[in-house]
Order: structure tokens, then sequence, then C-alpha cells
């Protein structure tokens, strides 16, 4: 009995497997016009409305996994797409920083237009800034080393921005414009009297261009820039540097004084160029002598002092 | 075996892998989990060989590939062979060691499915399709296998159900059942 059941076992697990095997190599060897072929078609003939029917039958079941499977991959969609959200911010926001590294750098390679090629220009970044309203000093990240000496003047894209106060190894001081310490000597657009650039007292977001002769030109939208001499000598700071735009004008006393505001946005420095003098310069010479004076004469009188005992 | 048994067997096993069969062409095939499809039909010969022996596995399992292969108009005989094999060796396992174990569907629905994806990969590489050999295959693979025995204990429980009343008694189990029952637990218990 169990030698038949074997035996019968065997036999159709052979047969099966022959029959696979003919049915494999005969449709395999013939063409697909051939009878294997014919009852293959033949047979989707059949069954085709009945796989029809059960298609629409199926098509709720399917549409509800469909849904979960729709909703999970919408999930996992949603998280890649905020992943990406996300990356794309920050790229966007460093491609945005470079852009405006960029046309800051840019912008003060056109400075060397202005005569500044016996200075040279040290280019640093703003690393900490006053925390309080007046924004009068903020510090860069160049000092000594790289030829940072204290009264070098400083520059942006935009136009002046100060001084250097003290410099240490691999740091800075800068006096921005608007400090109480700074006196430029400038002139209005191309007229020929000079001045003395102040901070506007009660008001640091302005500039007060004072010691105009009466009767010098002066109109509110005029640009104001360094003039380069005082007193009949040298400046610290190299002529047509610009400082700011006239905004209005006073002829109260003998002496006329206009309104300034400056060029350079002090409230958003980021990075500046230090435009430094090299040893034996004239502009070295000038920088030396200024900061040799003690700080009470290297006061809002500074730069007239040191022009002075230069141009003696 | 009475001959109404094996007739009721046969009605059910048929309608069973025709439902089975549509609903894995209908259904199963258009909803991709995991980016593959699981596939009921190898499911079925597992475990129809696993319920009633091998030499119905081996039969079922090249009707529902005969089934598949014209249906899908795929290569006619390769996915009998394959499930011819697999439903053979189901039934193998039932009656050598009948086992018992609540994970006996899931290692066996695993395997089986695992049998039937290489299979299937190894013929038609053998018979010469242009079937890329890559890490795609080996991951359709791995998921396949895997979604197969997610979904394999569900489909235990409807074939058991599909075929319940019309499966054959196996004397082992018999004489197990025989055993238990009787009190004669032990042959060491005997006087």
């Amino acid at each position: 009995m169990h030698d038949k059941t074997v035996r019968r076992r065997r036999t159709v697990l052979v047969l099966l497997v022959v029959l696979s095997l003919l049915l494999l190599t005969a449709y395999f060897g013939e063409s697909s016009n051939g009878r294997l072929h014919g009852v293959q078609r033949d047979f989707l003939t059949i069954v085709s409305p009945l796989q029809d029917g059960a298609n629409k039958a199926l098509k709720p079941v399917r549409d509800l996994f469909s849904w979960f499977g729709n909703t999970l991959h919408a999930k996992s969609r949603l998280a890649q797409s905020l992943k990406q959200t996300n990356r794309l911010r920050r790229e966007l926001v460093n491609d945005q920083s470079e852009k405006r590294a960029y046309r800051e750098l840019l912008a003060l390679t056109h400075l060397d237009q202005l005569g500044v090629s016996d200075y040279h220009p040290v280019t640093a970044t703003v690393v900490g800034k006053t925390p309080n309203l007046w924004y009068s000093t903020v510090n860069i990240d160049k000092g000594e080393s790289s030829g940072i000496q204290v009264n070098d003047p400083v520059v942006n894209e935009e136009g002046l921005v100060g001084k250097v106060a003290a410099v240490v190894s691999d740091g800075a001081e800068l006096d921005l414009i608007t400090n109480s310490s700074m006196g430029v000597s400038a002139r209005i657009g191309t007229s020929t009297a000079t001045g003395l650039v102040q901070p506007k007292v009660g008001d640091p977001n302005d500039l007060l261009l004072g010691y105009l002769p009466a009767n010098a030109q002066a109109n509110i939208g005029e640009y104001v820039v360094t003039s380069g001499t005082v007193a009949g000598g040298e400046s610290l700071y190299p002529p047509g540097l610009m400082i700011g735009q006239v905004t209005s004008v006073n002829e109260e006393s003998a002496y006329k004084s206009v309104n300034v505001h400056p060029a350079a946005n002090l409230h958003d420095l980021d990075i500046v160029q230090v435009l430094t003098t090299g040893a034996g310069t004239r502009a070295s010479g000038l920088s030396n002598l200024a900061a040799s004076l003690p700080s009470a004469q290297a006061g809002n009188s500074g730069e007239q002092l040191a022009s002075t005992q230069v141009g003696g | 075996m009475s001959a109404s048994v094996n007739g009721s067997l046969g009605l059910r096993l048929a309608a069973f892998a025709v439902v089975v069969g549509f609903f894995q062409i209908g259904v199963v095939s258009e909803v991709p989990v995991f980016g593959v499809n699981a596939d009921l039909t190898s499911l079925l010969v597992a475990f129809v060989g696993l319920l009633c022996g091998s030499t119905v596995g081996a039969a079922c399992g090249f009707a529902v590939g005969l089934f598949v292969d014209l249906a899908l108009l795929q290569t006619l005989g390769l996915t009998s062979l394959i499930f011819t094999l697999i439903g053979y060796w189901c039934g193998r396992l039932r009656e050598l060691r009948d086992p018992q174990g609540p994970f006996t569907p899931l290692i066996v629905g695993g395997g089986a499915s695992a049998v039937a994806l290489v299979g299937y990969s190894l013929m038609e590489f053998m018979l010469g399709v242009d079937a890329p050999v890559s890490f795609e295959l080996l991951r359709e693979v791995v998921f396949g296998v895997f979604v197969n025995t997610i979904v394999a204990l569900p489909m235990w429980a409807l074939t058991r159900r599909a075929l319940e009343g019309a499966l054959p008694e196996d004397p082992r189990r018999r004489r197990r059942r025989r055993a238990y029952t009787t009190g004669g637990l032990s042959p060491l218990s005997r006087p």
C-alpha cells in the first residue's frame, strides 16, 4: 500500500514536470502563430470578459489598497519635499550671502580709481559691533599682523566708514564716522571749499559738515567727499572718498554748515577695507604722527593736528 | 479517502484557485507595496501542498501555474514547472514533518516565495530573456519575499477556511489524535 502511494506520488510529480518541460520546449520552439500561442490567445479571449468583470468588481478593493499605498507614498514624498525645501533654503541663504560678499568685494576693487594706490588695502570682516543704538565702534578680524595701524582709514563699497582706533595682533577696533572723536576734512562735490565732517550731536545717523566759507556753494543732494587736504597739509584720508549726501544747509552763522547723511550703511557692515600705509610712504608718516599724539589731542581735531605738523 | 471527499476538494480547490488567480491579476498585481507586488498564487500552491499533501500540491501547482501562464501570456510551462515543485515540496514537508508551529505558514510562505522568485529569475535567465541581473533584481527578490511573508498568515487562514471539511485525513495525525484522546500517552505507561 505504502509503495503504491509512493509510486503514485513520484509518477505524478515526474509526469507534471515532464509536461511542464514539454510545454516550455514546445512553446519556446514555435513561432508566435503556433498552436500553443493560439491556445493562449483563445484562453485569453475566454477569460478576458471574466477578467474585465473581476477588474471592475474589484476596483473598489484596488482603490482602497491604492489609497493606503498612495497615502504612505505621499507621506514619504512630503518628508522628502520638506527636507529638500530646507536644503534649498539653506543653499539660497548661502548664495545670497556669497552674492552680497561678492558685490561688496567687487565694489571695493574699484576704489583704486579714487586714487588710493598709495595705500595697501586690507580686506577685513566685521566680527563685532557695539550692541547699542549708536553703533560708533566695530571690531574687525585683521590687525597688526596684516599691517594695520591706528588711524588707518576704513572704507567699504559705499564710501568712508571710519578709521582704526585700536589695533592688536589679529584684530582692530574701528571708530565709525559717526563716533564723536571723528573729524574728516571734506568738500562738497567739485567745490574747492573744504570743511570738517563731524557727527551731529544728538543724531547718530547724521553728520555735519561745518566750517565751510559763508560763500561756499551747497545744494541739497550734492555729494560730500574727502578733500585729501586739511589746513594746507595732507589729510589721513585719500581724496575723493564718498562720505555722504547733503540733506540740508544751515547759514545762521559766519560759517556755513550742511547736514550730511552717511553714504555707508553703518548699521549693516559686513566687509570693510582698511587702507593700510606702506612703511616709508607719506601716508605712513601721517598715520604714525597721528597715532603718536596724546588721546586728548587726537580728538575732534586729530586730523588737523596731524596734517598741520606734517605740512609744517 | 473517499471519492466524494476527493471531488469536493477538487471543486473547492478549483474555485478557490480561480478566485485567487483573478484577485491576483485584478487587484494585487496593481497595488505595489515597497515597490513590489505580493504573489498570492505561489502562497496558495504552497499552502495547498501543506494542507493536502505532495500529490495534490504538485497538481495544484501545475494547474495554477498553467492558469497564470495562460492568463498573463507568459512562457507556457514556466510557472507550471516552478509551482509544481513548490507544491510538491510543501506537501512532502507535511508528510514527513507535519509542522504545527504558529510560524509555519510564515516560514513556508516566505520559502515558497523565495523559490518562486529566484526560480523564475533563473529560468528566464537560462531561457535567454534579457533579465538584468543587478542589485535592483536582488532588491525585488528580497522585498518580494518580505511582502509575501507578511501576507502569508491571512492567506493561510483563507486557504484553510476555503478547504476546511474537504481536507484529506492524515494517517500520522489520526494516530496521534487517537493516542491523546484514548489516554495512551506513552508506550511506557502500558502494562
